[in-house]
């Protein structure tokens, strides 16, 4: 009886890596192309865009992606084509500074881990993305610092300051 | 008498289905908002939707698409105006941003986009719906927005250029007679 136990443990244990793996992206090759809001008249909010088409080795189609990145895990979603996928954050500009963004990608399995990490408070980094997309926010810009009209202005009060200390040492 | 208690139970009736409906069906409502402080003719025009379920379930396969930009009048910039979602579950929202180029200035009126969803795994029919629309906007022809905001570099550089002569003759003129008679003291000695 108890071999037949152990040979049943024994199968399962040999089985149990092919379950896993069974759904799992193998060798994810992705291309990918994002989006930044680039002016503050173009956007109230910022707006974050990551376009991305993954490949698997193992030819594995429309795979749930789930996202995680400042904090906020959000799950990917599907446009258009199979495997083409987007990554849309939008926040107050104070809350999504310029700078680099490294988005963490998981499939269902990895998010399930994550979740559980998060539920628990523990630290989510020594999780194992299945692939990461670093997104650069190079920042929004809101206008000129200074106004072309007062450069004017005071390019033409300094001129003016100019010739009137002149001519008060000529009258002097 | 009769007839009154027939009344309760068919008013009751009436509620208890439709309670039990809404507690256990999942149910989406969309907003989409356009993002921007201006309208401007080419340049990026953001577009948000938010998907809420405020149903008691999860609702699966939710596809939104925006059929409201006629492709003579936008290009797409980034994102997609087809999203699919494999289920969004109770309680919770996501976010999906559109990025077009408006082509033309005027008037545009900004209607609103289709969802549909099933509202259970198992369920064939799907259940379909509409976005919030955001109403008209008008969208500035790129020159009107470059006269108000623009910096004006060039058009300062060109009355500069043009204040030179009545500015610069008389400097001349005052620098001339100044090396002329402004001469060093002679050194006493």
């Amino acid at each position: 009886m108890t071999s037949i136990v152990q040979a049943l443990l024994a199968v399962s244990l040999v089985l149990l890596p092919v379950s896993i793996y069974g759904d799992t992206c193998l060798a994810p090759q992705v291309k990918s192309q994002s989006y930044s809001t680039p002016e503050a008249i173009v956007s109230f909010d910022t707006v974050l865009i990551v376009e991305f088409s993954l490949t698997c080795k193992n030819n594995l189609k429309n795979v749930n992606l789930y996202a995680d990145v400042a904090g906020r895990t959000i799950p990917a979603t599907r446009i258009g084509e199979p495997n083409k996928y987007q990554i849309s954050i939008t926040d107050e500009p104070k809350k999504l500074p310029s700078g680099a963004y490294e988005i963490r990608f998981f499939d269902e399995e990895g998010f399930a881990l994550l979740r559980k990490a998060q539920r628990s408070g523990e630290s989510t980094s020594s999780l194992k993305p299945l692939f990461t997309i670093t997104l650069n926010h190079p920042g929004i810009w809101s206008g000129p610092l200074i106004q072309s009209e007062f450069v004017a202005a005071m390019t033409a009060i300094i001129v003016w300051w100019m010739a009137y200390t002149q001519r008060g040492k000529l009258l002097a | 008498m009769k007839l009154w208690w027939a009344a309760l139970i068919l008013s009751f009736g009436c509620f208890l289905p439709t309670f039990g409906e809404e507690e256990s069906e999942a149910r989406l409502l969309v907003s989409k908002n356009i993002l921007n402080q201006y309208l401007v003719e080419g340049k990026d025009l953001t577009v948000e939707y938010k998907v809420f379920n405020v149903g008691g379930k999860v609702a699966f396969d939710v596809v939104l698409n925006d059929n409201s930009f006629p492709q003579s009048s936008f290009t797409p910039v980034s994102g997609s105006l087809k999203a699919t979602w494999e289920r969004i579950t109770p309680n919770s929202n996501v976010t999906h941003a559109v990025i077009l180029k408006p082509l033309k200035s005027g008037y545009f009126n900004f209607t609103s986009a289709d969802v549909s969803y099933l509202t259970s795994e198992e369920s064939k029919e799907r259940t379909f719906g509409y976005s919030s629309f955001p109403g008209e906007g008008g969208i500035v022809p790129q020159r009107e927005f470059d006269r108000r905001f623009s910096p004006h570099v060039l058009d300062w550089l060109v009355f500069a250029f043009m204040t030179l002569p009545s500015l610069g003759i008389p400097y001349l003129l005052w620098y001339s007679s100044k090396s002329k008679y402004d001469q060093p003291k002679p050194k006493k000695n």
